[in-house]
């Protein structure tokens, strides 16, 4: 396989007076998994289809293995493309399909038929191949569409939410899939996704966009864990937005509390309002005579499993989200009396 | 007093059966059943059973034989060439028109050209006959203002009441039917089909001749055939255009319902008729079941 | 988006043959004795015609009757197949369906020779059979219009409501196969409006057959006629297609 590094540097690109791109820079390394995340209009789609040749970009380059492309037809970049649905050619069979773009490739016939069985198999799927697309479940039409797409040996792969049509199971079985093929191939990839699990779970790393701008790009904990802008806090994973005051240079004085501020929230005045992002796991709970206990009330209790999500009360304040262990709150029930605190180095503020 | 309470065991049905329930679901669908068999089942029938019979009411494969020799003949083939030529000429430009609109045109032009073909679609008789005629009839105003150009469209034997007129006049009607039957299977064509197929490294030759074509084809055979049996049905232009020069089944069978005298028994124009229902049903029963088939997904 | 040359050429070209005839046949209805003068003298003619009201109103009642045949007769069909007789719909979209493949010249002859004397001698076997040509297409609108509703569901919830049959119909089965049953109007319309093959060989008269007729007579006329008649149609045909079909759901601003 052809390991090819990814390249893409001021790219824009309008689409009437919108800016679908914003002078993106994206480096995707040889190998590499990276998630485009963002909601609907953010720009990430826009960006792989740039990539593949089926848009045009106003400005900016496109490299791949220091190659500029942008010039080259779609037809011609070797890229293989997973779109969200309805992408396999209904008149052709599912070996058909595979074989496909080795066909435009004038690759002989047995070679076609061998290298199709070979991805079929590879997907797992092997006993499918005289079937047509539409006898096909969901799952399954993206399988023979992966395979398709990995049949021409692509130099990278474009998944456009591959996912998304999919019933919830079917979608995390075939994530893992994903993941463990492009692994197992090594080949540079390319995941468009507004769903937030499934970037953090599969990528190497994640970029979050929004309005056609990289808010942020890094490895899955580093976003959790040190959002750059409130706007990617709150896309990945759920945050409590909990009314607080800048105190001093870099503090925030939030629920009875001093705590460091992120390095991304310096630009606030000693004494703005702002609101304290809050993760709810950083929140424990303590005995009432803590000097830093925050008191309330249970108001919602929702048992998860493993988990409990428990909402309390405060006066003053909007409910706060707690996620604790199931274990630890067995006895506690809506309307008690309930303590905790934030146990967090650092946190983000956006202005209230 | 405990109540008892109806479970439904699933996987028994009482389907077929002719019991209660079964009964007062079909008892609302009386009226259409006995409205079909009343107004249509029954006139029909009575067409087909009254082609084997002779003047006298005996069974007879007589007026069968009859049709099949001239005038009757010649007319049946004029208008299974008519019917022919007429989707022929309409198929090409209509499927490329309804193309087009379909992939370049804006919102409103779709609108405008879907409303228009709706309409042009139902026109025909003597007001269309006497449009062509105020057009390109030999006095028409097309015919002066292309003289004046160096065009004498009049130079050799053309005349608009003719084969050839109808074929044209037909045209109207026809590319408008075939844009209204042709648009759902082209907007069926999936852009997500040609995106990855161009990604798969086919140009647009490649895409046309494997992907493109082959899905469309299907719908272009049904709406060729619906043209076909449309342009050998026709009846209303076809009267307004020719005045019994051109031997066609529809025109003859409507002089027999006239009273004209004709070659043969009372029976003929039956047999005719039946004539034309075969034709017409080999050419619809084909694009009803295409068209059920590629309807599926094209919804 | 580029603007496509292709595409305004077509549009071009397409509407110079849409237009050529129609518009020469206009000019042409506006003459007045020769081709330099015009005026609305034949226009006045057909207006000033007893005839023309006559049978403008014979093919308004048809049509009407057809109309209202049609839906007395389509509407609950298809609504009761939707609702209780789902397994029965293939075999009522065959049969509606045969209008179709019979040509409307064979049906004439089949009316012509099997109804009894009294129902030929009324000119409302005209409305029932124009129901028939209509069937096809109507069935097909109801049935593709009811089935994008959830009917069935609908109705078991106003049921379990507490509505009764009859609040039922009125609140929540009609108004919401509205539009399905307004497209099967309109199909039905257009056709009896414009009805001409069984109307003639079954020897009645209406608006289109009269039409025919007065080009016996005064040619200039007949075409003023024929344009009037299209006119109206594209007129009438294109601002309900602009306005009752464009309009028909406005989803609300999240």
């Amino acid at each position: 396989m052809k390991k090819g590094e990814l390249v893409l540097k001021n790219v824009s690109k309008k689409f009437g007076e919108v800016k679908a791109l914003d002078k993106l820079d994206l480096v995707i390394k040889s190998g590499e998994l990276v998630a485009l995340l963002g909601p609907s209009g953010c720009g990430k789609t826009t960006a792989l289809r740039i990539v593949a040749g089926l848009e045009h970009h106003d400005s900016g380059s496109i490299k791949i293995n220091d190659q500029n492309i942008s010039g080259v037809p779609a037809h011609q970049r070797n890229m293989g493309m997973v779109f969200q649905a309805y992408s396999l050619f209904p008149n052709l069979t599912v070996l058909e399909n595979v074989a496909f773009g080795l066909k435009m490739r004038k690759v002989s016939k047995e070679k076609q038929q061998k290298k199709s069985i070979e991805l079929l198999e590879l997907v797992g799927l092997p006993t499918q191949k005289n079937r047509f697309p539409h006898q096909l479940s969901g799952g399954q039409q993206q399988r023979v569409a992966l395979a398709r797409a990995l049949a021409i040996e692509p130099s990278v792969l474009l998944l456009d939410e591959p996912l998304s049509a999919l019933d919830a199971q079917v979608r995390t079985n075939l994530r893992d899939e994903i993941r463990r093929l492009q692994l197992s191939l090594g080949i540079t990839t390319l995941f468009v996704t507004h769903d937030q699990e499934e970037a953090m779970s599969m990528a190497d790393r994640v970029g979050v966009m929004r309005n056609g701008k990289l808010e942020q790009i890094g490895v899955p904990s580093d976003l959790y864990n040190k959002p750059a802008t409130p706007f990617v806090a709150s896309f990945v994973g759920i945050a409590n937005r909990i009314p607080a005051e800048v105190t001093g240079k870099g503090n925030v004085k939030v629920l009875g509390q001093k705590i460091a501020l992120s390095e991304f929230s310096m630009e606030f005045d000693d004494g703005k309002k702002v609101n304290a992002l809050v993760r709810p796991e950083s929140l424990h709970l303590v005995s009432e005579s803590d000097p830093e206990a925050t008191n309330g009330i249970v108001a919602i209790k929702s048992f998860l499993g493993p988990l409990t999500k428990i909402g309390v009360a405060i006066e003053g304040y909007p409910i706060v989200h707690l996620n604790l262990a199931s274990k630890d709150v067995k006895r506690i029930e809506i309307g008690d009396r309930i303590s905790f605190k934030i146990a967090a180095d650092e946190l983000m503020v956006e202005s209230a | 007093m405990p109540e008892t309470v109806e479970v439904e065991i699933k996987g028994a049905t009482s389907r077929g059966t002719l019991n209660r329930r079964n009964l007062l679901v079909l008892l609302p669908l009386i009226p259409i059943f006995v409205y079909l068999g009343a107004f249509f089942l029954f006139p029909m029938s009575r067409v087909l059973f009254d082609s084997f019979k002779s003047n006298k009411g005996e069974f007879t494969l007589e007026n069968f034989q009859i049709v099949l020799h001239n005038p009757y003949r010649l007319a049946f083939l004029t208008s299974i060439k008519l019917g022919l030529v007429s989707a022929l000429t309409a198929a090409l430009p209509g499927a490329l028109f309804a193309y087009l609109i379909e992939i370049k045109g804006s919102e409103r032009i779709k609108k405008l050209v879907s409303s228009l073909s709706g309409v042009l679609s139902s026109t025909g008789g003597v007001p269309l006959a006497f449009m062509f005629i105020a057009a390109i009839g030999a006095q028409g105003s097309a015919t002066t203002l292309l003289k004046n150009l160096g065009i004498d469209l009049y130079s050799g034997k053309f005349t608009l009441f003719s084969f050839t007129g109808l074929v044209i006049v037909y045209l109207y009607f026809q590319i408008p039917i075939m844009v209204v039957v042709f648009t759902p299977a082209v907007k069926a064509l999936r852009n997500e089909w040609h995106e990855a197929a161009t990604n798969l490294g086919a140009t647009r030759f490649n895409y046309w001749r494997n992907i493109g074509i082959p899905i469309l084809f299907p719908s272009f055979a049904a709406s060729f055939l619906l043209l076909f049996a449309n342009g050998f049905s026709a009846y209303a232009t076809a009267r307004a255009m020719t005045v019994g020069n051109v031997a066609l089944v529809p025109l003859q069978i409507g002089s027999l319902v006239d009273g004209n005298i004709q070659v043969g028994g009372a029976n003929i124009g039956k047999a005719l008729a039946m004539g034309m229902v075969l034709i017409s049903a080999v050419a619809m029963i084909p694009y009803l079941v295409i068209q059920r088939r590629t309807r599926r997904w094209q919804s | 988006m580029k603007r496509s040359l292709t595409l305004y050429t077509t549009l071009i070209l397409g509407g110079i043959f849409v237009f050529l005839p129609f518009g020469s046949a206009a000019e042409f209805s506006f003459r007045d004795g020769g081709a330099n003068k015009h005026s609305l003298k034949a226009y006045r003619w057909i207006l000033e015609q007893p005839d023309f009201v006559h049978y403008l109103l014979v093919t308004l009642k048809l049509t009407v009757i057809a109309v209202v045949i049609t839906i007395l007769l389509m509407v609950p069909t298809v609504v009761w197949l939707h609702l209780r007789a789902q397994s029965l719909r293939p075999l009522m979209e065959f049969l509606t369906i045969l209008p179709l493949v019979i040509p409307v010249v064979a049906l004439a002859i089949g009316a012509q020779s099997a109804f009894p004397t009294w129902l030929q001698s009324t000119e409302y076997e005209l409305s029932l059979m124009f129901a028939v040509l209509a069937m096809p297409y109507t069935y097909r609108t109801l049935d593709t219009g009811i089935a994008a509703i959830p009917l069935a569901t609908l109705t078991e919830a106003a049921r379990s409501l507490g509505a009764n049959w009859f609040n039922t119909i009125i609140r929540v089965i009609l108004p919401v196969i509205r539009s399905a049953v307004i497209g099967a109007v309109f199909i039905a319309t257009a056709l009896s409006l414009g009805e001409f093959t069984l109307t003639v060989l079954l020897h009645w008269d209406t608006f289109p057959t009269w039409v025919t007729s007065i080009s016996q007579q005064n040619i200039v006329g007949a075409i003023a006629l024929s344009i009037f008649s299209l006119a109206a149609a594209f007129l009438i045909l294109i601002i309900l297609n602009f306005t009752i079909f464009g309009a028909r759901t406005k989803k609300v601003e999240e």
